[in-house]
């Protein structure tokens, strides 16, 4: 008995702790996003649309928002639009919107890019249907510093930070996402 | 009282147990996590200097090259990527007085398709490549040791995500002799004329 206590509990005690550590959630990730292990309160921040306009970003309150930081300059933010107009088709009416932050990006090319740039949404040619808004470096530090671009940020009705998201959106689990939240 | 001594030994031992297996699955974890983060651009692009003549003679043409490396899974715009909007791959010299830039030579990117751009292939560098300027040295180039800052200038992306464009200072030393000095031509691996420019 007593050999067998001394054999199997320290076992015991190494599954529990390997358990308990690899259950931690956080950081970063690709994809299909990445939950916090606390809901965070969205940064007090306020962006310049294009034409010079203060928003700030808690004027949102109430609703469900998507913040994407994209850039004209990055091709994976450009490869993803599609995925942002057709979101914004389906669940703008419902209590969501997008807020499309232009990082690492000038108005000048930011302006005629939004305004003239048409993208195929299933088979129909459309232009950007959601706010876009001027970042920069102190934002994106708000945010928690951009570690690659397209990041997006799910936000809750509450203002609380539900989901990060690294890298091109996997459409089917924004999609879930989103809806989990309306 | 030796079951006291035994049940200490076994809570000292279990202790030690958890700790260390804690220590290996938080490692672990760690690791996991970094490896699907993208790292900064400074982290992913090392570039490093080379010159083609020392010492430099007055009144002789030579060669910079700027030899830049990218992490295996990252690629950058080539000089001339396939879309206008695209950042292109650029070295800037800040010459001091008595140096010209006679021309900036770029490889040939080549054209890749990403998960991001499945139709569209992108015309970028991976790997490692070789971007070379030539410049004189003027009668007037102070005579010795001479530094030459060059900014790279790039945007990088993996298959994923993209990392913002950053400008890089990349400094170049040489040697400038009198005019008409003996010169040796040095890092033939790069400045031959068989040397490849992208690996």
């Amino acid at each position: 008995m007593n050999k067998v206590v001394r054999l199997l509990l320290p076992v015991a005690l190494c599954l529990m702790a390997t358990v308990g550590f690899s259950g931690c959630k956080g950081g970063a990730s690709s994809g299909g996003g990445t939950q916090p292990s606390a809901l965070a309160d969205e940064p007090n921040v306020t962006f310049k649309d294009l034409q010079g306009n203060s928003v700030p970003l808690s004027g949102f309150k109430g609703k469900v928002l998507l913040v994407n930081f994209w850039g004209t300059w990055c091709e994976p933010c450009r490869g993803e639009i599609p995925i942002l107009i057709r979101l914004q088709q389906n669940y703008s009416g419902k209590g969501f919107t997008l807020l499309g932050v232009a990082t690492n990006d000038d108005v000048s090319a930011v302006g005629p890019f939004v305004h003239n740039t048409q993208f195929n949404v299933d088979g129909k040619q459309e232009t950007m249907n959601y706010p876009i808004v001027m970042g920069s470096d102190d934002i994106s530090t708000k945010f928690g510093g951009l570690l690659g671009m397209p990041t997006s940020y799910l936000i809750n009705r509450d203002g609380k930070i539900v989901k990060r998201y690294i890298g091109s959106l996997n459409e089917a689990q924004i999609v879930k996402d989103v809806e989990s939240q309306l | 009282m030796r079951l006291a001594r035994k049940f200490w030994y076994l809570s000292g031992l279990c202790t030690l147990m958890v700790i260390l297996s804690g220590g290996i699955a938080l490692a672990t974890h760690a690791t996991a996590q970094d490896a699907s983060a993208p790292k900064s651009a400074l982290e992913v692009v090392k570039a490093h200097s080379y010159v083609s003549l020392d010492p430099v003679p007055r009144g002789k043409d030579f060669q910079i090259a700027v030899v830049v490396n990218i992490e295996s899974g990252y690629h950058m715009n080539s000089h001339k990527p396939s879309d206008s909007y695209l950042i292109a791959t650029t070295l800037t010299p800040q010459l001091p007085a008595g140096f010209t830039l006679v021309d900036t030579m770029y490889p040939a990117g080549r054209n890749e398709k990403f998960p991001f751009s499945p139709d569209k292939p992108l015309n970028v560098y991976s790997g490692s490549v070789t971007l070379k300027m030539k410049l004189t040295a003027q009668d007037a180039a102070p005579i010795g040791s001479t530094t030459i800052p060059i900014t790279l200038r790039y945007q990088a992306c993996n298959n994923s995500a993209c990392l913002p464009p950053v400008k890089v200072p990349v400094s170049a030393q040489l040697q400038v002799a009198a005019a008409g000095a003996s010169a040796h031509a040095v890092h033939p691996e790069i400045f031959s004329a068989g040397a490849s420019q992208e690996k």
